[in-house]
């Protein structure tokens, strides 16, 4: 049989398909959803919806804001993994600055190395003002080497 | 075999079964490297011995979308674990939540630090109480979500603070979601995720998650924002203020 991209998304997630083709459309998923706490306006319902539709919403805003915060899993009468879904999904496109430098320093070093992490966004961290906090970062940034060194 | 070694365990708590291996995660190492100095602190006074597992790996955190993939970072990391003990800490609880979850066949018991914190033993332990000084615990995501992993006591902070004569406040904003996840995506989210937790909240917010504690800490004006390790220090005399 062939597989289909929604099949591939299913299979990111760890489960089957019928974990998630039981919704019921009860919409508290949306109710309780962090995101609706700041008007986003977002209802993740759509987002299963829309997967067994045969269209994959890559830019859908729950896509774009998800934070992983496990509510709509709680209240969840089947309690459906939304947050996984919305990762599988993230998965597919190149992903932001962040992610793809987290990855490359779990390929270098083997852990998140934070100085490397933190050089290489800085472009992004200049560019979206991030530094205004830099004053509150210091004690933060303490020197480490990095984790191949210790290893020897 | 392993029948064998049971029956000749002691019933009481030995020094064996106070050993704990230890993952301590990638922030405590960088950025939380206070939370990861006074955990052990902690643990050394209370009789806790903890071992640091040899060249652990990255957990994989929430940055990878195939759940197979993660697993099996976290299945790497508990194999090397075993050579300690099967009994885990995580202090991280991203790091921990992912290793409860690799752990399928029930092989190793992962615990939170919060987990097998004794209040009882900490009581005997203190120096000092907090009497009229308010507090905000602040849990965050994934120590209370999803409830598979999530600590076995919801209200642990809450208690200890309580039973030392602080004044709580926050219950509605304590498992609210801060944005830390995404925060070096998107921070206009955090930020307006995190006004209604420091607008709600009181004196100082307690918090457990490396994460949690960046994020409010760059956003807060007037609240101090500590590690529960720090407030547990302080409570033993081994910190001189809050």
């Amino acid at each position: 049989m062939l597989k289909t991209e929604r099949d591939e998304i299913f299979e990111k997630t760890g489960q089957r398909r019928e974990d998630f083709s039981v919704c019921m459309g009860c919409k508290i998923c949306a109710s309780v959803c962090t995101l609706n706490d700041i008007g986003k306006n977002v209802n993740p319902q759509d987002l299963l919806l829309s997967i067994f539709l045969g269209h994959i919403p890559n830019d859908h805003s729950i896509v774009t804001y998800c934070t992983s915060c496990y509510r709509c899993v709680e209240s969840c009468p089947w309690r459906i993994k939304i947050p996984e879904i919305v990762r599988a999904i993230r998965e597919r496109s190149k992903g932001d600055l962040f992610t793809r430098t987290f990855k490359s320093s779990i390929a270098i070093f083997g852990r998140a190395y934070e100085p490397y992490i933190f050089f290489r966004i800085l472009p992004f961290l200049l560019k979206k003002g991030y530094l205004r906090y830099l004053p509150r970062w210091i004690r933060y940034m303490n020197f480490s080497f990095p984790p191949f060194l210790l290893r020897r | 075999m392993d029948k064998i070694h049971e029956l000749f365990l002691s019933p009481f708590p030995s020094e064996e079964m106070m050993h704990y291996a230890y993952y301590p995660g990638c922030s405590l190492k960088g950025s939380a490297k206070k939370l990861d100095r006074d955990l052990r602190r902690v643990f050394e006074i209370l009789g806790i011995k903890l071992t640091e597992i040899e060249n652990w790996k990255c957990c994989g955190a929430f940055e990878y979308g195939s759940l197979k993939q993660i697993r099996e970072m976290s299945k790497v990391n508990l194999k090397k674990a075993e050579r300690i003990s099967f009994q885990l800490i995580a202090a991280c609880p991203l790091c921990c939540k992912n290793l409860k979850e690799a752990n399928e066949d029930k092989k190793y018991s992962i615990y939170h630090p919060l987990e097998i914190l004794n209040v009882d033993v900490l009581f005997a332990k203190a120096k000092r109480e907090l009497r009229g000084l308010p507090f905000t615990p602040y849990y965050g995501c994934l120590l209370l979500r999803p409830k598979e992993t999530a600590i076995k006591d919801p209200y642990v902070m809450e208690r200890v603070i309580d039973k030392f004569g602080g004044s709580l406040s926050g219950e509605k904003i304590r498992d609210r979601c801060c944005g830390g996840n995404r925060f070096f995506v998107d921070k206009e989210l955090s930020l307006e995720l995190t006004r209604t937790i420091l607008a709600k909240s009181r004196g100082f917010l307690v918090v457990f998650c490396p994460l949690c504690h960046m994020v409010l800490r760059t956003f807060s004006e007037r609240n101090k924002v500590i590690y529960f390790t720090e407030l547990l220090l302080y409570l033993m005399g081994e910190r001189e203020k809050l």
